[in-house]
């Protein structure tokens, strides 16, 4: 175990040398002048000397590989330069963001877990019911709706209509509500099916049919098809959390939830390159080390993977 | 039992959604303006360009102020201007202190000019500073500013949102504001209080205000990055004002959807900036007079305000308005005349191919690009209609969105045929405007550079700007204008306004001459 824990470990260095290196190139495939950019958006007359200042200071004048190198030895240390707005730190922008999405993306995920995992046990015990084929409607339609429509929608009803919640901000905590329904509507409904199907499965399995020859109860029964039905579930919503915080953008900006996915649109909206690179860097992280972590807990519960490697 | 223990929890769900509905909307009487704005703040130092320039505008003030009876008093009670126009000598009131408690006096002032010019590159694009000699304090309440030329724009450009405003020099950085500035205490009615980024800052009274007190007694703004938020924010009630210009904050659409609705008061200013069409006089096609000035026949401008800017905009029958400062020059409006563009470019040479129905001299074919840019919905809809209307006398139009930043990087370039244009607005036109014409990263210096006389053009701007003689600058002043229009580098399209949409309560809700102002100081609710 320990020694595939090891490998996986050293894989992603590679991976990661290969990641900073896009998100460092994205800024040289770009049309635009950094310079001038950054000279523009504090709405500064881009003059030939004040672009070449501004070259010297963001050491655009230097060669690509030595910049690429300065960027990656700062940005491990956490600096990802200043951005180009409004000269603050990179690292600290994000950090002001991110709790606001942490919070989102917590409260979506239990949201996820706990009307996924009982929405397909209705399903399950009531298969082919009412229920359940209220339920997979509901789940059908869900999955083809944009967020950004449901997020519309859901302040329409809960905040106008029956002036419920607050449209939109942080003020309070019921200000979370609203952003965290939308954000999890799309999963639920993937999760529902995934779950919900499985279940279902299993359901006419042998080891069903021998637990009901020896008269079990319906519960425990139920609880065994449950558990052996949640293996794929949990690799999928393992990869769902850095999802959730990457995948915020929209929902952050219909309810001006202060996260770092709407960070990252005024960043993009701004060619903010040192934010848009350091976001990028960040999420991709973000995805190879969940994935690390699922790859290493599936292996702690199925022998089976290990040997792949 | 289980049903019963579903039932249950729905009950308490309800429940709890019930306890939270908030109960903003039934406070008796409001004492705060609620205004929503897609962006936040940011850094408000008055001496810098990254902040909003309506939050700058509530919390510093400068020496006079633009109104729409010219430049007024404002921290300077009277002004001598010597004879030469070089030394502007202004007495300042006094009784004017910064929030912080310090005063507000002609050394002050010179600390803060001292500190604007510490930064004279990042001003380069406003005239005024490049001529700055020197800053003086005549005594405690007299300051006099002499310049290297005469100037003519030297109040009005004073009296601009930025850079000329005063912060106490207790918030200067190492004796300078240009590496950041440690508070934002200044001399206007408000005070920012609270600022938390990306979400809202909260503006409060100042309390020791020289001029006439607010009459509400905080200014929250509101961040909200979706323009349907907003609106659903302003139903329900929890934004009172939305101002903007140009479609930044409220797309014509809903504009007009929420006038027709009736529930909610929609505002609109006096003509500000103008919308109009570059021709590149440095390109192939659009090289040719004649072809310049067929287009400008061939849109219909008046459908263009009718239709698609709903008559919010008045047709602009010259680049600048007639009431824009030496603009009332009597030019010769080229009306929508699709017979008229057709005969010029047969004059020209451009014959109408019956298969294709597209015009074509020496086989190549009369085509154009045009660009735009597509954070602007406005501008989209306006591209397609000019493609048809284009269309119509055989020339094929390109049209194609890009963001912004690529749409400045192509103005820069002169890469274009045709491109939009959009002029500063008052108090910035027509010499800021026209002075930007000089400066190659412009798009209008990229489509003046085909001309003939551009040389000329460059150097009678900058000539008029320090002409001392009122007589000579209007005559200057027209020559360009007269020239500019001869030569049909412009379509000129609409005025644009700046527009408002609040709630019926918010009384008092005015334009500025600025468009990029809002005048919180008069607005209160009605107790009624």
């Amino acid at each position: 175990m320990k020694r595939y824990i090891t490998k996986r470990i050293i894989s992603i260095i590679p991976l990661l040398i290969g990641i900073s290196f896009l998100a460092f190139i994205l800024i040289n495939l770009s049309e635009s002048d950094p310079a001038e950019v950054a000279l523009r958006v504090n709405e500064i007359t881009p003059t030939e000397t004040a672009v070449a200042e501004m070259r010297e200071e963001l050491g655009l004048d230097k060669p690509f590989f030595e910049r690429y190198i300065t960027w990656v030895t700062s940005s491990i240390k956490g600096d990802f330069g200043n951005s180009f707005v409004n000269n603050k730190p990179v690292i600290e922008e994000i950090g002001q963001a991110l709790p606001a999405t942490l919070m989102l993306a917590l409260v979506a995920f239990v949201m996820i877990v706990f009307i996924s995992v009982s929405a397909s046990i209705l399903c399950t015990i009531y298969e082919g019911s009412i229920i359940d084929r209220t339920i997979r409607g509901f789940v059908f339609i869900a999955e083809a709706m944009p967020g950004y429509w449901i997020g519309l929608l859901l302040i329409w009803f809960f905040s106008i209509k029956l002036n419920l919640l607050p449209t939109s901000g942080m003020s309070s905590w019921t200000s979370v509500i609203l952003p965290a329904v939308t954000l999890a509507f799309a999963y639920i409904s993937t999760y529902v099916r995934l779950i919900r199907n499985n279940m279902v499965q299993n359901k006419n399995e042998n080891f069903v049919l021998y637990a009901k020859a020896r008269g079990m109860k319906e519960g425990i029964i139920l609880k065994r098809i449950f558990k052996n039905s949640l293996q794929s579930a949990i690799t999928a919503l393992g990869m769902s959390i850095p999802k959730l915080i990457a995948g915020t953008v929209i929902v952050e900006n219909i309810f001006a939830w202060p996260g770092i996915g709407r960070l990252s649109v005024t960043a993009i909206f701004n060619y903010d390159y040192p934010v848009i690179q350091a976001y990028v860097f960040l999420m991709a992280v973000l995805f190879v080390i969940c994935n690390l972590l699922v790859d290493i807990v599936t292996a702690i519960f199925d022998p089976r993977m290990r040997k792949e490697v | 039992m289980r049903k019963i223990n579903i039932g249950l929890l729905s009950v308490l769900f309800l429940f709890l959604l019930a306890s939270c509905s908030n109960s903003e909307n039934d406070k008796a009487a409001k004492d705060e303006i609620v205004y929503a704005s897609s962006k936040d703040i940011r850094d408000i130092n008055p001496h810098l360009y990254s902040g909003e320039m309506a939050a700058q505008n509530m919390v510093f003030e400068s020496l006079v102020k633009n109104t729409e009876d010219g430049v007024e008093p404002w921290l300077a009670e009277s002004w001598d201007i010597s004879e030469d126009g070089l030394e502007y000598t202004f007495h300042l009131r006094e009784d004017v202190t910064f929030s912080d408690g310090e005063k507000f006096n002609a050394e002050a002032v010179k600390q803060n000019m001292d500190a604007i010019m510490d930064n004279e590159e990042r001003h380069a694009w406003l005239d005024l500073v490049n001529l700055i000699d020197e800053n003086v304090v005549v005594d405690e309440y007299t300051y006099k500013l002499v310049l290297k030329h005469p100037y003519y724009p030297t109040l009005t450009e004073l009296g601009l949102t930025r850079p000329f405003r005063f912060l106490s020099p207790n918030d200067f950085v190492d004796g300078t504001t240009k590496d950041g500035i440690s508070g934002y205490s200044g001399t206007g009615p408000w005070v920012l209080s609270e600022h938390k980024e990306n979400q809202e800052a909260v503006f409060t009274a100042n309390e020791e205000y020289w001029g006439e007190q607010p009459k509400v007694n905080a200014v929250r703004w509101k961040v909200m990055p979706d323009h349907q938020t907003i609106l659903l924010a302003l139903e329900k009630g929890e934004v009172d004002l939305i101002f903007g210009s140009d479609g930044d904050m409220i797309d014509l659409d809903s504009f007009s959807a929420l006038e027709e609705q009736g529930e909610y008061v929609t505002e609109m200013s006096e003509p500000v900036a103008s919308r109009a069409i570059l021709l590149n006089s440095n390109r192939p096609i659009t090289g040719e007079i004649e072809v310049r000035e067929a287009l400008q026949y061939a849109v219909d401008k008046q459908s263009i305000a009718d239709g698609i800017l709903n008559g919010s905009e008045s047709v602009a029958p010259t680049l600048l308005a007639s009431t824009v400062p030496y603009s009332d020059l009597g030019l010769e409006e080229r009306k929508y005349d699709p017979d008229k563009a057709n005969n010029l470019l047969d004059d020209a040479g451009w014959e109408l191919n019956s298969d294709d129905g597209y015009r074509y001299k020496d086989g190549e074919k009369l085509e154009l690009n045009l660009y735009y840019n597509s954070d602007n919905a406005q501008e989209k809809t306006i591209s397609e209609y000019i493609q048809s209307d284009l269309r119509e006398i055989g020339v094929e139009l390109h049209i194609t969105g890009e963001q912004k930043q690529a749409f400045l990087d192509r103005q820069k370039s002169g890469e274009f045929d045709l491109q939009y244009s959009l002029s500063w607005g008052t108090p910035y036109d027509p010499q800021s405007y026209l002075s930007s014409w000089r400066i190659p990263a412009h798009g209008d210096y990229q489509a003046q550079t085909g001309l003939d006389k551009k040389a000329w053009l460059d150097e009678t701007i900058t000539d008029l700007m320090i002409e001392h003689d009122e007589e000579n600058r209007e005559a200057m002043y027209a020559e360009v204008l007269s020239y500019i229009h001869d030569e049909a580098v412009y379509i000129p399209l609409t005025y644009s306004r700046t527009k408002a949409v609040h709630r019926p309560e918010l009384q008092g809700v005015t334009f500025n001459v600025s468009q990029y102002e809002v005048p919180f100081e008069n607005m209160y609710f009605d107790t009624e």
